[in-house]
């Protein structure tokens, strides 16, 4: 005996000892009892079959599929602000190696300033040099060819001083002048 | 024989040659004679070279050579002769040489040392302080 043949049969009795009071009435509108408390039961134990084997894994399905969603949700955001804290830091290495850029720039041309106003100024040095030295080469040649005038003037005079000597000196003169100069010798 | 004692040897002939410390044409010849027996051809060379340039230093110290512009007295020859035998210590006689080209004045040299007293030296030296 099945439990179901076991509650049809109180639900036999039971609906007997009830025909007698409320079904006449719910008789009247084609309702049967019996029936009625069969097919509740079925009801309840498709619910429960139901509930138990299809709508709990579902509902156990969905809420993994909530969590999984809520957690690639978490995940997104993370990686969203993994990116925002990434693009940050990105911008921020950008900026530094944009400020490492423009300061070596500015040591580049402070540097090539500098080469240039060092060059300038060894250029002027050698300049002052080169203007020095001409000078000089120029005072000495000026020099050389004073000293090299006087002394071909002095040549001339002595030479034509001699010329006139030897024309104007007699021997007499020259007896007398070799005289003195025994004496300056003997003094 | 080497050169050192080349030196010596003429040397050595050169004092055999000095009579009373002036050189003796007699001892000369004596001592020329006495080399030519004594020595070989290629011996004698070198020791004759140096014993003439020895004995023509000691008559260049014995001689004072007078370089003159215009006539020069025997007098005044002596009497510059007299003065360097004074100061040298030796006698010194006079060897007088006519040159115009001393212009005035005269040169004398004895030995190794030269006296200048001309016209032409005056010329000179002036022509050197004005260059």
């Amino acid at each position: 005996m099945t439990f179901l043949s076991l509650v049809l049969a109180a639900e036999t009795v039971h609906a007997e000892k009830a025909h007698e009071s409320v079904w006449p009435i719910v008789g009247s509108f084609g309702v049967d009892g019996p029936h009625l408390l069969v097919q509740l039961v079925n009801f309840a134990i498709l619910a429960f079959i139901l509930h138990r084997f299809a709508i709990k894994p579902a509902l156990g399905q969905m809420e993994e599929r909530n969590r999984l969603i809520e957690k690639g949700l978490a995940d997104a955001q993370a990686a969203t602000q993994r990116l925002a804290e990434a693009q940050k830091a990105s911008d921020a290495k950008l900026n530094a190696a944009s400020d490492e850029a423009a300061k070596i720039l500015a040591d580049a041309r402070n540097a090539a300033k500098a080469a240039v106003e060092a060059a300038k100024a060894e250029a002027t040095a050698a300049q002052t040099e080169v203007i020095a030295k001409a000078k000089a080469a120029i005072e000495a040649d000026r020099v050389k060819m004073m000293n090299e005038v006087r002394g071909e003037v002095s040549r001339l005079v002595v030479e034509t001083a001699a010329k006139v000597l030897e024309q104007n000196l007699d021997d007499a003169t020259r007896g007398r002048l070799n005289e003195a100069a025994v004496k300056q010798l003997a003094r | 024989m080497s050169a050192a004692s080349v030196r010596a040897e003429a040397k050595r002939l050169l004092a055999l040659s000095l009579e009373g410390g002036v050189v003796s044409s007699e001892l000369v010849g004596a001592v020329l004679a006495a080399l030519t027996k004594s020595r070989s051809a290629h011996q004698l060379r070198p020791l004759l070279r140096a014993y003439l340039t020895n004995v023509r230093r000691e008559l260049a110290r014995g001689e004072a050579r007078i370089e003159h512009a215009g006539p020069l007295s025997s007098a005044d020859a002596d009497a510059i002769a007299a003065h360097f035998s004074k100061a040298l210590g030796r006698p010194v006689r006079p060897v007088a040489r006519r040159n115009d080209a001393l212009l005035a004045g005269f040169r004398v040299r004895v030995a190794d040392d030269v006296t200048d007293l001309s016209a032409a030296l005056r010329l000179a030296n002036l022509a050197k302080s004005l260059s």
